[in-house]
């Protein structure tokens, strides 16, 4: 095995041991101060982060944190990167990002709810792109299926730049009763349980291979690469919601990256413990070295903490399920980790020097192409307008994600209120006698991150804010992924600084929380080209009543459109400029903290009076795209005149319909109610423009000088929006 | 559970695990929800027919206790041998989870009771094996006697022959269906353009079994 421990790094080892480690503890260590697990190079930067609030039970830490979105009502939310494994093996790969995501929420005794894949892919016209891409969908939809928890929401881009090293972010929510809450700690004498899956060869080191490139021939990898199994993951779920009712466990902690060795070790650390580990008790799918054992990936593996009394209840319950479990020892108070195999110590290691290796201070500079990248865009042709907007509907970025996501269960638990391709959240309820619900979204711009990272991740949250605003919910934690290059090359680790620096900026602004999240280093090709630097971003929103949401789909003729905020003639770096004009450059739309939050507040007010019919938030492909897709949605007509947009600066038509301005929204309201939506935003000095209304006719129109610059059938409109995706991928 | 409780909170509903599924004296009637049992391997509901829980259910179907079949386990009494016909993989090779529209013909039995012949019903499927298949000469005799919901013809989301999306026993004592009922009790959880379908099936199993059918 190579290691991607460095020289320094060893011979710290040999300080921590006082000798020459074994090679069980040189595995330990390599898995443990993996980038992956360990967040060397990212823990100084991350710090820099919100993450506290009143709603926060529990922060950044543990496998997942807690927030309270309704008194004693918590919601679990984790977002998890499965970048490496799924550009070998994209199957299995996406799958076992699902089942680690998930395992993260059980941890905490609560049920998972809800799914979100967000998926940074290739070009779909590239082969081996394509290959990646239907198996990252199916190994989603197998494993989300069959587990029964619903995919409801998520973010998919395109892009060549990913055609060998896609990014897939999962994510996954769950619920619980505050009081329930798994939250005790662990003391000596508690017994340390592994159940689930027996433990194999697959994924052996995994998380080292995840903080590394990926080589030049990415089959040699297929070792480090888990499998999936979502019937164990299943039982797993089942057995372990009746272990938290039952009362009878402490703690829990997902085998996942870095298997037995961190799992043991964080715990250990954490609560100033030691332990004591028999390899011989494991249950094994093969037989196994005691190296492999302790650092085996095996997925649907979780340790439980048990009180030595109620172990008798915990593998009775485990029985029912027909779940395996290994009683492999217990916590004691030395703060070692000692490990025993056929009767010989093979490991014996401090608990907290091998859980938190020293920070390793990374340098960073911004590369030299970005100057030109980021200067103004100037001078480029006029298109019209009609054959712009049928450009960009048909972008895989913009177009439907039918394909995708009608092949996720969005339905299971019964939960789900606006489903995906309705509205810009997916809203759950609670339960069925409960009119409370949530709403979830995940967003990312890899163009802006890459353009402009600390605007560009700052856009990210500002846009998952946006759409948890839009459906009528009241935005109330963030976590973020920010998936980067590597970390050891200056010119990469910059945008993973500017990005972090982004999100924490935009949070800090908006009052939300960012209450946990997770790093992806080294997503580069095999020549060292990092991927597009990417900050995803899940934000979950507080609804008090599921029926008043709102969908983006115009919902009558007759109906006024109002556009909120302001449109600035911001077309650098935005989709229009990509798809129209193959040009991936120019300023990132300024993000505009103080105007998102003034006129979400004026959005959420025209929900509580009920005066919005639909909403829409304005993102990719600008005003026309956004006003197209709600009139597609609904199938109803719109006709729009292109002077009533207020919009500082513009002198193109082009900068008008496609600018990429942020905190914009797009509201139908009833023309009854108009004058109370207008005075309302005097009120609250808000900017809205009424900028036309939805007809009768199946048109969508545009018109600039009274004269109709675009006026294109629905039916038209809606085969392109719908057709586009799913051929390139059929 | 939750279905009963919004459309038919007079129905007493209990979740049983299948392995405590001993006696069918304790029920009037049976639902097999759906979702992979045994993760589908092998084939959809293979492995579950073969079950001993499912052995019990034969017992139910030979007294003449009610029996509904969802998703999995419309698959399951398919395998078992208790409905007609076999599933196979969608036509398309992929899963989907879409709302679609169904016709209810010659309804019959506990679970139809309230539908009136030719009733338009709306739900979502969700499924990767749900083409069924039927030969054309057991399918004339199912045409004629059988309960039978079909997907409107261009809404059929898999492949499945003569557009079945759900099939009854001749007494309709036994139902199996692909599309999800237990998804589509409230207008709440309906998209736009689709009505809640599912209360129907909820709502006449309530009426029988209080007044029979």
């Amino acid at each position: 095995m190579i290691t991607v421990l460095t020289t320094e790094e060893i011979n710290e080892i040999r300080k921590v041991l006082g000798r020459e480690p074994t090679a069980e503890e040189l595995a330990m260590f390599e898995a443990q101060w993996s980038e992956h697990c360990s967040y060397k190079s990212s823990r100084r930067l991350l710090k820099l982060l919100p993450t506290k609030g009143k709603n926060v039970l529990i922060g950044p830490g543990r496998d997942a944190p807690a927030v309270e979105v309704f008194p004693g009502i918590a919601v679990i939310f984790k977002i998890e990167s499965h970048n490496h494994p799924s550009a070998v093996d994209p199957y299995n790969g996406a799958a076992t990002g699902i089942g680690g995501v998930v395992r993260d929420i059980l941890t905490l005794g609560a049920k998972p709810i809800a799914l979100l894949d967000m998926l940074y892919l290739g070009d779909p016209s590239d082969r081996r792109a394509q290959w990646l891409i239907k198996g990252i969908v199916r190994g989603i939809s197998d494993y989300g299926n069959r587990i029964g928890v619903p995919t409801v929401a998520g973010d998919t881009w395109f892009d060549s730049s990913f055609n060998t090293q896609p990014l897939v972010n999962v994510a996954c929510v769950g619920l619980i009763r505050v009081e329930d809450l798994l939250n005790s700690k662990p003391i000596p004498g508690d017994v340390i349980l592994v159940a689930g899956n027996p433990t194999g060869r697959d994924g052996l080191l995994g998380s080292s291979f995840a903080s590394k490139s990926l080589s030049d021939e990415p089959g040699r990898d297929i070792g480090a690469v888990q499998v999936a199994d979502p019937l164990m993951e299943k039982v797993l779920i089942d057995s372990i919601v009746e272990l938290v009712q039952k009362r009878v466990v402490k703690f829990i902690k997902d085998l996942g990256g870095g298997g037995l060795t961190t799992a043991v070790a964080e715990t250990a650390a954490d609560f100033g413990l030691g332990a004591e580990i028999f390899l011989d008790n494991l249950h094994l799918r093969a037989e196994l070295t005691p190296l492999e054992m302790l650092v085996s990936e095996s997925q649907e593996r979780m340790m439980l903490v048990v009180d030595k009394q109620h172990l008798g209840k915990v593998l009775e319950v485990l029985g029912k399920y027909d779940v395996p479990s290994s009683v492999l020892g217990s916590f004691d108070s030395s703060g070692r980790i000692k490990v025993y195999f056929r009767g010989k110590l093979v490991a014996d290691v401090p608990a907290r020097e091998l859980a938190r290796p020293r920070d390793v201070y990374r340098v960073s500079r911004p590369p030299k192409e970005l100057v030109e990248l980021v200067s103004p865009v100037s001078s480029i042709p006029l298109v019209p307008v009609s054959k712009a907007l049928r450009v960009l509907l048909s972008s895989p970025n913009i177009a439907s994600k039918k394909w995708i996501y009608e092949q996720y269960d969005y339905e299971v638990g019964v939960r789900t209120v606006v489903k995906p391709g309705y509205g810009d959240a997916a809203v759950l309820r609670l339960d069925a006698e409960d009119v409370r619900g949530i709403a979830v979204k995940g967003d990312a711009n890899p163009r802006y991150t890459s353009i402009d990272p600390f605007r560009g991740a700052a856009n990210s949250v500002a846009e998952c804010y946006r759409n948890l605003v839009s459906v009528g919910s009241t935005p109330v934690a963030f976590v973020d992924e920010p998936n980067a290059g590597n970390p050891e090359r200056p010119e990469h680790f910059w945008y993973f600084e500017m990005m972090v620096k982004g999100v924490a900026w935009m949070a800090e602004e908006l009052g939300v929380p960012i209450v946990g999240g997770k790093v992806s280093f080294y997503n580069e090709d095999s020549r060292g080209r990092q991927v597009k630097p990417t900050a995803t971003i899940v934000g979950i929103g507080a609804v008090e009543d599921v029926r008043r949401v709102k969908t983006l789909d115009f919902k009558q003729e007759g109906s006024a459109v109002l556009l909120v905020g302001e449109t600035f003639p911001e077309i650098g770096s935005t989709e229009y400029l990509a798809r129209v004009h193959g040009l991936e450059v120019g300023e990132v739309p300024i993000p505009r903290p103080n105007q998102e939050l003034r006129n979400a507040s004026y959005v959420s007010k025209l929900v509580e009076n009920d005066v919005a019919l639909s909403i829409h938030d304005v993102s990719l492909g600008g005003l026309a795209v956004a006003l197209a897709e709600m009139a597609i949605l609904g199938d109803v007509g719109v006709d729009v005149s292109v002077e009533k947009v207020v919009c500082r600066g513009c002198t193109r038509i082009d900068e008008v319909l496609f600018s990429e301005s942020q905190a914009r929204y797009v509201v139908e309201v009833p023309q009854e109610r108009v004058e109370v939506a207008l005075n309302l935003a005097e009120a609250l000095g808000v900017r809205v423009s009424v900028v036309g209304r939805t007809t009768s006719k199946k048109l969508f129109v545009v018109r600039a000088n009274q004269q109709a610059v675009v006026e294109e059938s629905l039916d038209e409109l809606r085969d392109i929006y719908e057709r586009n995706l799913s051929e390139l991928l059929e | 559970m939750k279905s009963f409780k919004e459309v038919a909170p007079e129905v007493e509903a209990t979740v049983v695990w299948h392995k405590d599924f001993k006696s069918v004296n304790d029920w009037d009637a049976v639902v097999i929800p759906g979702g992979f049992s045994y993760g589908d391997w092998l084939r959809a509901g293979a492995i579950a027919a073969r079950s001993e829980a499912v052995a019990r259910l034969s017992e139910a179907v030979a007294r003449g206790i009610p029996i509904l079949g969802i998703c999995n386990g419309f698959q399951v009494l398919v395998e078992a041998g208790l409905l007609r016909g076999a599933f196979l993989p969608n036509e398309h090779g992929r899963f989907v989870c879409r709302w679609v529209r169904l016709r209810v013909e010659r309804p019959r039995g506990p679970w139809l009771k309230l539908a009136e012949d030719g009733v338009e019903v709306h739900m979502p499927v969700a499924h990767g094996e749900g083409r069924y298949y039927v030969s054309s000469d057991e399918y004339k005799e199912l045409n004629s006697s059988y309960p039978i919901i079909r997907y409107i013809p261009e809404q059929n989301p898999n492949g499945s022959s003569y557009d079945i999306a759900g099939l009854g026993s001749r007494d309709g004592y036994v139902l199996g269906i692909m599309p999800h009922p237990e998804r589509a009790v409230t207008p709440l959880l309906t998209p736009r353009g689709f009505r809640p379908g599912g209360e129907l099936i909820f709502r006449s199993i309530s009426r029988s079994l209080k007044s029979g059918w």
